[in-house]
């Protein structure tokens, strides 16, 4: 039995109630969700990567059989964006990227529509493409955003300029004066990477009708209120008018963090007065993915010899693709990623998003994280080689401290790295090498830090406690695979309220019923969610407890909640059934319902040190230490994984077998970034990649167990002092292969995916190291403009 | 228009005819005309098998099969597996076992299982993996749904035991 808020409550081994039907097959998906009579829709798409429409003609395929609608640019004139309105439906006057939308069919059938898609007459004049960033950062480069002077700035503070869509900076002490030290060595190394795709089983899909004159939205998204803002945006129909639900989605990792193909949809069935179905082919869904996006860093440390980074510079170049995107926003993490973990006395960090003529890039679980982990991490080892210090000793001395100073001038509170590393260490003892495994290869071995942030923001929830004692909680969470709402949010609410899990209905995701969300990303769910969650608990004892208090004369501070029951402390069996308070409090006041909100208050930062940056502070940090163990094959250049170790900074761990199945998939994504999933561009500018067959995701034949500890008792405003856990064990994956890799060969590695051809070239070849000579070794020669006092300081 | 032709089969059991269009797949099949959406078309290319399902006791892939070639065949699906609302010790073991995150994959996974085990009711880890080596899980990481397979093994024999 417990007072309200005892936090251990929560802490629960509770299986996935959505476990049966899924295991059943009887889970009904967007996709499983069109039925008879709804009509189906297709998307015809740009074939050039850059060019000018001439002309589109539809008036053959509207008479071809079963077609019911097109629908052009001109049914949707307007953009949308995050940061920039740069982003429209349909491309109109210009083809911006391989498989941009150009115009949609419904029709009776797919097939149908897709034939009718086929015929629309699409005339272009095409235009020599913007494919790489390099390309893109030349003086003579074509503007992918010919007018992007004129777009719309819906986020203030990031500069611009042609093909840089957003340029954040961070510039904190003097790093001029660092580097020209004597007593200091200077470290420099180049990065790159690929894209992502996130693959996951059920495409982008939704189902639009019109009903009751307004308009009902049925996708598999992450973020039913963006979903709800872009399309009635698009169609110029008040968002009151707009509603979605989200049945279980087949998986999202980020993909589904953005509005895409609902607002085509919603456009058939408005012209239509149909329902109509709209669901990627894996083709599609392939050939548009909002990847985790390409990337080129460049970093310079200046380090004393005993392992003090007195300066770093750093530049990061992402590739937002055609439109800006998550990208735009995302230039704000490098400061938390890449300028984060290590203790730094002066920095200077330039991100910069750039426009090529490549499908626009998207948010992927902890987004750029992962890549800023993996270069820092190997800058950091090849600091540790040129000053002589070991990987682990060097990371003890340099990670944060309790009260450290991140790069945007916050402050740090706790010691969670240091204990954290001391943790890892203690496992890779108990554990043991695997070293005698790898026979006759070489063997190599890299322990990893990282760090990330809980995107915390609004969230909403009402609580109804039933007359019968079950409570009904009602938000806009997705249930995307994660559990959270099966497993964290019923824990949290059942604990708040002394009764049993299984006696919390969630609803589902219903933008009519429940408040405002950001969305189920960036590991907010629990935390967001489940802050409002609480909130919404106490408004409703708030009510309950008085009504108990007068059934049971005694005074509110001496009841306990537990078992469905409100008791007296002390006295157990005392008191009544939370049903019989409920029911009273309803005979009395009416039905107990709560309502709970919540959002991050900020934290402080530096003034003036973040330019660009949508956040200057994280509210909630997360940190991760990853140690890996690889075997690299010298003959064929295959890196076998032979253990992977996890620490995980948790704040509380609500469902610990829960989170144990989100490190060990979320590790095993990572794994297919660090070795073999591989995006590229063609010289059409289409990603190259259209099955599981040309991008190789991991296979069961292809994965280790990952051990790991949980680390708890971290700082966190999260309730109850949990963190997001859902997203950040990928995050440093990648660096970790990297490191254990660069360990095994000696060999400097600077490139995701290590793909066997890749690590062969590393073995056999003496390659001069990796160098970016669009960005420049002057910091300054990477930034736009910067204001006037930091020039003169 | 295509042609419709008449499909007979033993869905689970049950006697079932529908009229199919000619040259659709068993997936489109299951799915359009015998309300079974328990086969998931991840790929509707072969290669990730989530519309792994079971004819005349082999293991196939419905998105590759001709609706036409089946008539007449016994089809086992997932959703045939829980017997008056009980769920198949496999299943059981997935659930137990926090083996399905999104459950898109999950059918074909438990198609793969049922297979293997009705084929070695005591497979080694090696054995399973095979056996799932052609069903993609984007969600788990494998740990999970390969220790889940191990126990409804383990399970299965201690019963018969």
């Amino acid at each position: 039995m417990s007072r309200t808020a005892d936090p251990a409550a929560a802490v629960m081994d509770l299986p996935r109630r959505d476990a049966p039907d899924k295991l059943a097959g009887r889970t009904r998906y967007t996709v499983d969700m069109a039925g008879p009579g709804t009509l189906h829709a297709a998307i015809r798409r740009a074939d050039i990567p850059r060019g000018r429409i001439i002309r589109v003609e539809s008036g053959v395929a509207r008479q071809m059989p079963g077609v019911r609608a097109i629908v052009t640019a001109q049914d949707a004139p307007g953009t949308h964006g995050i940061g920039i309105s740069d982003h429209p439906l349909f491309a109109g006057k210009e083809i911006r990227y391989n498989g941009e939308p150009i115009a949609a069919v419904a029709a009776d059938t797919l097939e149908q529509a897709r034939a009718a898609a086929a015929a629309i007459i699409v005339e272009v004049e095409a235009l020599p493409p913007v494919l790489t960033m390099a390309e893109a950062l030349s003086p003579s480069a074509p503007l992918v955003h010919e007018g992007w002077k004129d777009y719309g700035v819906l986020f203030e503070g990031g500069a611009r300029k042609g093909n840089i869509a957003w340029e954040a900076k961070v510039v904190r002490g003097d790093t001029d004066a660092a580097f020209a030290r004597p007593d200091v060595t200077i470290v420099e190394g180049c990065y790159e990477v690929g894209r992502q795709s996130h693959m996951p089983f059920e495409p982008r899909a939704a189902i639009a009708t019109f009903e009751d004159g307004r308009l009902h939205l049925v996708t598999s998204t992450q973020v039913p209120w963006t979903v709800r803002a872009v399309t009635s945006s698009l169609l110029g129909i008040p968002s009151s008018q707009v509603r979605i639900t989200v049945p279980p989605v087949g998986a999202g990792f980020g993909l589904k963090f953005d509005c895409t193909i609902e607002p085509v949809a919603a456009l058939l069935a408005w012209k239509t007065g149909r329902r109509v179905s709209l669901a990627n082919s894996r083709q599609e869904e392939m050939a548009t993915c909002l990847c985790r996006e390409n990337a080129q860093i460049r970093i310079r440390s200046a380090v004393t010899t005993e392992g003090e980074i007195v300066g770093r510079e750093a530049t990061v170049l992402m590739d937002c693709g055609a439109y800006g995107g998550e990208q735009i926003f995302l230039t704000t993490m490098t400061a938390h990623t890449l300028g984060s973990n290590y203790r730094l006395g002066s920095v200077r960090l330039s991100t910069r998003a750039i426009y090529t003529n490549t499908p626009p890039n998207g948010a992927f679980r902890a987004c750029n994280g992962v890549y800023n982990t993996f270069a820092l991490e190997r800058h950091t080892d090849e600091i540790c080689a040129a000053i002589g210090m070991d990987p682990v000793e060097f990371r003890r001395r340099a990670v944060f401290r309790d009260g450290s100073i991140g790069s945007t001038g916050q402050v740090f509170e706790g010691e969670v790295l240091v204990p954290m590393i001391e943790r890892m260490e203690a496992l890779k003892q108990k554990s043991g090498s695997r070293e005698a495994e790898a026979g006759g290869r070489l063997y190599g071995r890299a322990t990893t830090v990282g760090s990330w942030f809980v995107f915390v923001g609004p969230s909403a929830a009402t609580v109804n406690l039933n007359a019968d004692g079950s409570a009904t909680l009602v938000t806009s969470g997705v249930e995307i695979g994660s559990g959270t709402m099966v497993q964290a949010l019923p824990q949290i609410v059942a604990g708040q309220l002394g009764i049993r899990p299984q006696d919390v209905v969630v609803k589902a995701a219903d933008t009519d019923a429940a408040g405002y969300d950001v969305g189920v990303g960036g590991g907010r769910t629990t935390v967001s969610l489940g802050a409002a969650s609480v909130k919404a608990c106490e408004d409703v004892l708030s009510k309950l407890l008085p009504v108990a208090a007068e059934m049971l004369q005694t005074s509110q501070d001496n009841l306990v909640l537990g078992k469905g029951r409100i008791e007296i402390a002390g006295r157990k069996g005392s008191g009544a059934t939370i049903a019989s308070v409920a029911q009273r409090a309803q005979a009395l006041h009416g039905p107990v319902t709560g309502s709970g909100s919540f959002t991050g208050q900020g934290v402080p930062s530096m003034a003036g040190c973040a330019m660009g940056h949508f956040i200057n502070a994280i509210d909630i940090p997360i940190f991760a230490v990853h140690d890996c163990e690889v075997a690299v094959d010298p003959d064929t250049g295959h890196v076998e994984i032979l253990s992977y170790k996890v620490v995980q900074d948790v704040g509380r761990a609500l469902n610990p077998r829960a989170i144990h199945g989100q490190i060990q998939g979320g590790v095993v994504q990572g794994l297919g970034y660090a070795l073999h999933e591989d995006v590229t561009i063609d010289a059409k500018g289409r990603i190259a990649q259209d099955s599981f067959e040309t991008y190789r995701i991991p296979l069961a034949q292809d994965v280790v167990p990952v051990e790991f500890e949980l680390f708890e008792g971290a700082p966190s405003i999260g309730p109850l002092g949990v963190k997001g856990a859902g997203e950040v064990p990928i995050l440093n994956v990648g660096a970790a292969v990297a490191c254990a890799v660069a360990n095994a060969t000696g060999k400097p590695v600077s490139r995701l995916p290590l793909t066997p051809p890749r690590v062969l070239g590393l073995l056999v070849s003496d390659e001069p190291p990796l160098d970016h000579p669009h960005i420049g070794k002057d910091w300054s020669s990477n930034v736009i403009a910067l204001p006037q006092s930091v020039r003169a300081g | 228009m295509a042609k419709k032709v008449p499909l007979q089969i033993t869905l689970n059991g049950e006697e079932r005819a529908e009229f199919v269009e000619s040259g659709s797949t068993l997936l489109t099949a299951l799915r359009d005309r015998f309300d079974d959406t328990s086969p998931k078309g991840g790929c509707n290319q072969g290669t990730c098998g989530a519309c792994t399902v079971i004819i005349d006791g082999e293991l196939r892939l419905a998105c590759l099969t001709l609706a036409e070639m089946c008539d007449g065949a016994s089809v086992q699906t997932t959703s045939g597996m829980a017997k008056g609302g009980v769920l198949h010790p496999l299943q059981r073991a997935f659930m137990e076992g926090f083996a399905a995150q999104c459950g898109f994959c999950t059918p074909g996974m438990i198609m793969a299982a049922k297979a293997l085990l009705d084929r070695v009711p005591n497979p080694s880890r090696d054995e399973v993996i095979e056996a799932l080596a052609g069903n993609i899980c984007r969600c788990t990481g494998y740990e999970p749904i390969i220790n889940a397979v191990l126990e409804a093994a383990r399970a299965n024999s201690h019963n018969a035991a």
